[in-house]
């Protein structure tokens, strides 16, 4: 497990040893990658964001038009797997997280510790420091160094 | 007779503060009546794991999963039978419950509910 | 000891009462099994040699032999009070203990014998078949050897199985449907459970988890933590009452957290 933000490491760890979750990514509801576990490549990484992302906007857009209030997750459930998607509010702001699981755990568990997690991260979080503005060759220099910290390189 | 009338057979005993009928495989809530400081979603979760790693256990002994389990806590019990259509029957109770009453209530529960 | 020679020691000892012939005199009765006669003369000569081991150990084994466990015990225990390296109390005691299924007890007794009498085969040879019908083996995370507390328990192996943490069995046996053993298996899939069980109990508000009850088919199941780090389980076919194979785990929780204790 990998995290940029050292607060967020113990109620992580604490989700996935309950959960028994295989990967799990956090992020921004901008894309940012806050930690994840179990990802080998940081290009799957980056792929899953943009895609869970998507997921949720789309996901948002449909329950807008069908009149409903926003889900509050998306789950696919398969043979082997299931995914688990959730945007849920933090002191920080919206964020989004991204679960796979396997036979060994159930939805029903990782709903109920995933619920925990958010409490635990709206919980522990510290206060928020001034935002610093990114440039624009700052931005690529910092996607990286994310992307080594979370794969510790 | 719907679920949740199923669920007030067990309910009415004294003692038990919650009844569900959970799916074993996902471990959600499919129909439940709790009293307010239950939260039915661990309950169902937990229990259908439990359910899961008991059939693990009959499964190396080579036999039939179990048809009922009790876990007993120092506070509190908590009491499941596996029913029909992969469903999972489960009450939550005091320490003070009559184990044996609801444990009859359950299997009866239990092989109505579907 | 041919019928005149007993003759003639017991004329001795009517002339003599004091002599010590009521030793040898005593043992050829009980050979003979005339067991009232010998322990008559063994009380007697006890009561007059207060101080001699050897008296007491004949009567140790004079009412040993009339079925008396209880008296013999206190004679034996007699002998080694007065002699702790008296080899026949060790073995005696080692005898009672195994008779009476404290198997423990028992090889304390026969290993001190052995440590005295470190070239008897025969000593040797019983040791072997205590070890052996104790259940003694390897206990995983200690480095020592132990007899098996359930051993005692159980009219039957394969009845009751003790495990640690990381789901090695510990104590005891249990089989499958088809009779195979199936103690490893199990042990993997009790470990789990145990923690399974304790975040159930911690998460619901239900307190410390006490025990797990499984009622299955042929069989029922009761678990226990005889201890935080370890889950044992107890199993019946199910025409026994549930309130009797639970009494029955709780008693065997009890012999395996003394057990557990003792090893550390």
């Amino acid at each position: 497990m990998r995290s940029l933000e050292p607060w967020v490491e113990a109620p992580l760890t604490t989700f996935l040893a309950e959960s028994g979750a295989r990967i799990t990514l956090l992020t921004t509801s901008s894309g940012q990658v806050v930690a994840q576990h179990g990802f080998t490549h940081s290009l799957d990484v980056m792929s899953v964001a943009a895609l869970g992302a998507g997921i949720i906007a789309a996901t948002s857009e449909l329950a807008r038009v069908m009149g409903s209030p926003p889900l509050e997750a998306v789950v696919h459930q398969g043979n082997a797997l299931g995914i688990h998607l959730a945007g849920f509010d933090t002191p920080r702001g919206r964020w989004l997280g991204l679960v796979v699981y396997g036979k060994e755990t159930s939805l029903g568990l990782v709903q109920l510790f995933f619920g925990r997690l958010v409490e635990e991260l709206g919980r522990v979080a510290p206060p928020e420091q001034p935002v610093r503005q990114v440039l624009a060759e700052d931005f690529e220099h910092e996607l990286n160094s994310s992307l080594r910290s979370l794969f510790g390189r | 007779m719907s679920l949740r009338d199923l669920l007030d057979e067990l309910t009415r005993i004294p003692g038990v503060r919650g009844a569900l009928v959970v799916s074993r495989e996902d471990g959600l809530v499919v129909a439940d009546s709790l009293m307010e400081s239950v939260d039915g979603k661990a309950v169902a979760a937990l229990a259908a794991s439990l359910t899961g790693r008991m059939a693990g256990v009959t499964a190396a002994l080579g036999q039939p999963e179990p048809r009922a389990w009790q876990l007993q806590g120092s506070e509190g019990t908590l009491l499941a039978a596996p029913g029909r259509e992969g469903l999972l029957v489960v009450a939550l109770a005091n320490a003070e419950v009559n184990a044996g009453e609801l444990r009859i209530r359950l299997l009866n529960v239990a092989g109505r509910a579907a | 000891m041919t019928v005149d020679d007993i003759q003639a020691l017991t004329a001795q000892l009517a002339r003599d009462p004091s002599s010590l012939v009521f030793l040898p005199l005593a043992e050829a009765l009980r050979r003979r099994g005339q067991l009232e006669a010998a322990l008559a003369i063994a009380i007697s000569g006890a009561t007059r040699y207060p101080e001699m081991a050897g008296a007491y150990d004949l009567l140790a084994r004079i009412q040993s032999d009339r079925g008396e466990g209880d008296l013999a015990f206190d004679a034996w225990t007699t002998v080694l009070r007065l002699d702790p390296d008296h080899v026949g109390a060790h073995k005696g005691l080692a005898f009672l203990s195994f008779r009476a299924g404290d198997f423990p007890r028992s090889l304390r007794y026969l290993r001190r014998a052995v440590e005295l009498r470190p070239k008897d085969e025969a000593l040797r040879a019983a040791l072997g078949r205590v070890e052996t019908t104790a259940g003694v083996r390897a206990v995983p995370g200690f480095d020592r050897t132990a007899p098996d507390p359930l051993r005692a328990l159980e009219a039957e192996p394969g009845l009751a199985l003790l495990v640690d943490p990381q789901g090695r069995p510990l104590a005891g046996g249990v089989f499958d449907s088809r009779g195979a053993a199936a103690s490893d298996e199990v042990a993997a899939a009790l470990a789990g459970i145990s923690r399974e069980a304790e975040r159930t109990t911690r998460l619901l508000g239900l307190g410390a988890w006490r025990r797990l009850s499984l009622e299955g088919g042929p069989a029922h199941f009761e678990l226990r933590t005889p201890t935080i780090d370890s889950v044992l389980l107890v199993t019946r076919p199910r025409e026994v009452p549930a309130g009797r194979l639970a009494l029955l785990a709780d008693r065997a929780a009890a012999v395996a957290r003394r057990w557990l204790e003792e090893l550390r």
